[in-house]
């Protein structure tokens, strides 16, 4: 009954969040938990009280300032060097930067918005179909909640009680296997529908290239710096890669001009306004649905089904797929792990970790699946290609995400073995 | 009758333990009438929101830190207050002591809440990545704690800086040194495995750290008699249950601590004579029962 | 009249929303200079904290007014001019409804007739209603919530005014549409 009103709005191009709000509000009506209503205001403004969270707009602005400071078209022409001259080698350019740049962020929204913005529009200018790039971009922000450092760990270990440095230790060998798998995917796709074939700069450009692109490559240097020597937290970090932008955007390349700064802050505000927004909606809708125990009840359901830890996993992300189309990643995971938590470990055995990162990189890959996804959604409002479109160019990589899960519950050593 | 417990912590934790053992007694107890759905690792949200919940009426019950009730009712704060108790048999006994019951007697009119009993976690202790035999040691260091009134006045007394690092970040902090010391108690040095990080375990028992079950005001009203009965009784065994548990296992704790590889150093009451001073000027102000605790806790530690 | 209002407020929020993020990160990088120095400042998270909270509701409100926020767009692209035109229309009056369900739910949350019925003397007032919003304190500002919490409901209403307007201009532009149509 719920999910008529949700499809309804959801279907009239009523705003997402907005769809989730009413939606809850609805539920709470016909559930007759009027009480609830008095909860309501304070929830939208609690489920944003998060510290994590404001990684968002940090990184939104680091992107921001080193789109216009000119750092990443720098990084991408050193990235040329490397790749450039495969057969839709920008493609290969735009996995890489990626896994580095997954390698500094924590969070699949943010990383998705700042690589939009920098990469498609490259990518448009050599030729490739803009769907097609978008979803390159979108499917390399699923990399970010994986390779370390990641939000989603993060949670997971406090919810599960284990500790997030061997989490993170855990998501090393899963994000090596499905950046593998991604490049594979890329590979075929190129030769299949011929791509730009990719072309090596001469040895001037590459000399040029490479001393261009040396301060931009401090930043991330920077953020690590920051974060192994104690002198910022992975979310404060942002706010350094932010500084360091700018500084090397204005004094550096000189591109950045400071008039801009106005322009640039309201565009931050904007977009990651509508991003926080929707994690507000998410958790005021995911608060009246724990409230009627829905998820707890599918949780019951499925560990009566089997006694196999293997098809357990499988029927898990099955129902995970599922919650993930409505459901976004943090939201979906306080709904669920203290539900199913116990039951995979108590009743199959199964490791935390593995479990944990099965879990959390099926939800992942709900930031990507219509009809509630936010990265699909960010990717499409930076990139200006419409949602549908990039999800049904997002398949081939989806398929190899679901061919990582499928490997990760079959073996758990795939998991544990770094730990 | 079907109510609602909410709680923050995860699954495995004994507070969460004990809420569902609650549940299972309502219902054996009522024979099936009533039911309890229990809400673990803050479902419902942090302790700030489930107070709210409480207030409204939307949530029943919950286990609650007397940290989160002491940043609403000063007078909670005098449960905190330093080497009121020195060890954990001791804070037992003062929180089942008519002198702690007493203090619950404000939380209608104060926060729209019935309290029903205490529970609690695991003494206080300081573990520190750098030597740290006593306050001497702590003098500037950066040291995190859970945010609330009493600790960190405690802290600025001793002359640390006290920094409020939400719990997930406190891993990663201790390991590059943002922080160079954290208040906790066994239990959850053991479970994040934060000594990995921080080598250095001062065993100071400064401060108990207890836990309350109430029951929303609103809710209350609305029982009958026998229903409060019931509800009184099997939250107050399952609460007890949780401070003999702590109890119990402390010792065990301590031991598979100090198999670690880690330098342990233990300090007391005397060493701390200085910030307890301080500390005491500022909260026998705020809170008035701090005289009748420390005496019902002389009473405890003379007997 | 109306839409001079709605303008104004949205440059007013869009500028505020800016102000708040630039704040966002200078409270870090503040954070990060002062525990590097030693001088750890207590509350500054938190602080950063309700920056990001207000400039999500303040950038909110403009995003909706113009028009500009997520939505799934499936059907609506498939529709002719005249079907989209009464779905955007469905649309504008489904924020409209959210932003006055929102407003009415802001009023019984913070209950301002009882208030001052009691004088704003607070604990007559609780012990009313049952309701402790306003001695509520956040964490480590020591400042009482109630000052954060207040954009919810300037949000509600900013939300009315713009939706309205947005409406207003709709219902106004049928005219229009038809004559270009013809
Ligand atoms: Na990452
Ligand atoms: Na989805």
């Amino acid at each position: 009954m719920t999910f008529i009103p949700f499809f309804i709005l959801l279907f009239c191009a009523v705003p997402i969040a907005l769809v989730l709000a009413l939606t809850s509000l609805w539920y709470i009506w016909t559930s007759g938990n009027a009480v609830l209503f008095d909860s309501y205001p304070q929830q939208l403004f609690s489920a944003i009280d998060s510290y994590g969270l404001m990684a968002i707009p940090l990184f939104m602005l680091a992107g921001e300032l080193m789109n216009e400071g000119g750092l990443t078209s720098r990084l991408i022409n050193m990235s040329r060097i490397l790749v450039g001259g495969f057969r839709g080698g920008l493609a290969y350019i735009n996995l890489v930067a990626n896994m580095m740049m997954a390698a500094i962020m924590g969070s699949a929204a943010s990383q998705i918005a700042i690589m939009s913005r920098a990469m498609v529009p490259a990518m448009e200018k050599e030729g490739y179909d803009s769907a097609y790039a978008a979803a390159i971009t979108a499917a390399g922000g699923l990399l970010s909640p994986i390779i370390p450092p990641s939000m989603l760990f993060v949670l997971y270990g406090v919810l599960a009680q284990v500790p997030i440095a061997e989490m993170f230790i855990a998501g090393i060998l899963p994000g090596i296997i499905m950046s593998f798998l991604f490049f594979l995917v890329i590979a075929v796709i190129g030769l299949v529908q011929q791509y730009p074939k990719g072309e090596w700069p001469s040895r001037k450009q590459s000399v040029e290239f490479f001393l261009m692109g040396l301060p931009a490559g401090l930043i991330p240097v920077v953020i690590i710096g920051g974060i192994l020597t104690g002198l910022a937290t992975p979310t404060e970090s942002a706010a350094l890669a932010s500084l360091g932008a700018l500084l090397i955007g204005k004094y550096v390349y000189k591109d950045l001009e400071l008039n801009h700064l106005p322009e640039i802050l309201k565009r931050t505000a904007l977009n990651s306004g509508m991003v926080v927004m929707l994690i507000s909606a998410a958790g005021v809708f995911g608060w009246v649905v724990v409230y009627e125990q829905l998820p707890q009840a599918a949780a019951g359901w499925i560990a009566q089904q089997t006694s196999d830890p293997f098809t357990f996993l499988l029927m898990v992300i099955g129902v995970l797929i599922l919650i993930g189309m409505v459901l976004d990643g943090i939201a979906a995971l306080i709904l669920v792990v203290p539900i199913l938590l116990p039951i995979a470990q108590q009743q199959f055995g199964i490791s935390p970790y593995q479990f944990g990162v099965v879990v959390c990189l099926t939800l992942v890959m709900g930031l990507l699946t219509p009809p509630v996804g936010a990265g699909l959604f960010i990717g499409s409002s930076m990139t200006g290609v419409p949602p549908m479109k990039i999800f049904r160019s997002l398949m081939p990589f989806l398929f190899a995400t679901l061919v990582t899960l499928v490997l990760l519950a079959a073996i758990p050593e795939l998991v544990t073995a770094l730990i | 009758k079907e109510f609602k417990l909410g709680l923050i912590t995860p699954p495995s934790h004994d507070w969460t333990k004990a809420a569902y053992a609650f549940a299972d007694e309502v219902k054996a107890k009522s024979d099936g009438e009533h039911s309890v759905a229990v809400y673990p690792a803050r479902q419902l949200g942090n302790e700030a929101e489930m107070v709210q919940q409480l207030q409204t009426g939307a949530l029943d019950m919950a286990f609650l830190t007397v940290a989160e009730i002491s940043n609403r009712v000063p007078d909670f704060g005098a449960l905190y207050a330093p080497y009121l108790v020195d060890n954990i048999d001791q804070a037992a006994s003062l929180l089942k002591s008519d002198a702690a019951r007493s203090l619950l007697d404000q939380l209608p009119a104060e926060v729209g809440l019935v309290g029903i009993g205490y529970g609690m976690a695991g003494m206080r202790q300081v573990l520190s990545r750098d030597t740290a035999a006593g306050p001497a040691d702590l003098s500037g260091r950066k040291l995190r704690i859970t945010p609330f009134e009493p600790i960190r006045d405690f802290y600025l007394d001793v002359g640390a800086a006290p920094v409020p690092l939400p719990l997930p970040e406190v891993y990663d902090a201790l390991a590059n040194g943002q922080i160079d010391a954290i208040d906790m108690d066994f239990d959850s040095m053991l479970i994040f495995k934060f000594y990995e990080r921080a080598d250095n375990l001062l065993i100071s028992n400064h401060m108990m750290f207890p836990m309350v079950g109430v029951v929303s005001g609103r809710v209350w009203k609305g029982l009958t008699p026998a229903e409060r009965e019931l509800l009184q009784t099997s939250m107050r065994e399952q609460l007890d249950a949780v401070i003999d548990h702590f109890q119990a296992k402390e010792k065990d704790q301590e031991k598979q601590l100090r198999a670690q590889n880690i330098k342990i150093r233990e300090a007391g009451e005397q060493d701390f004579a200085e910030a307890i001073n301080q500390w005491e000027a500022t909260w026998s102000e705020k809170a008035k029962s701090l005289g009748k605790l420390r005496q019902a806790a002389a009473e405890i530690k003379g007997s | 009249m109306l839409q001079k209002l709605s303008d104004g407020l949205a440059r007013l929020e869009i500028g505020l929303a800016a102000v708040l993020a630039a704040a966002v990160t200078l409270l870090i990088l503040l954070n990060i200079l002062t525990r590097a120095v030693g001088m750890a400042i207590y509350w500054v998270d938190e602080l950063a904290i309700y920056a990001m909270i207000w400039s999500t509701f303040l950038a909110t409100s403009v995003v909706l007014k113009q028009r500009d926020a997520i939505t799934v767009t499936i059907l609506i692209d498939k529709l002719g001019e005249r079907g989209r035109y009464w779905m955007s229309l469905f649309a504008d009056l489904m924020v409209l409804l959210f932003a006055l369900i929102l407003l009415v739910l802001c009023w019984r949350w913070m209950d301002p007739p009882t208030l001052i019925a009691n004088g704003f003397n607070i604990k007559a007032f609780q012990a009313e209603t049952f309701n402790f919003i306003y001695s509520e304190k956040t964490n480590t500002l020591g400042m009482l919530k109630i000052w954060p919490w207040l954009i919810v409901p300037l949000f509600s209403i900013s939300l009315t005014v713009h939706s309205l307007n947005n409406l207003a201009l709709k219902i106004f532009s049928i005219p229009i549409y038809r004559s270009a149509r013809a």
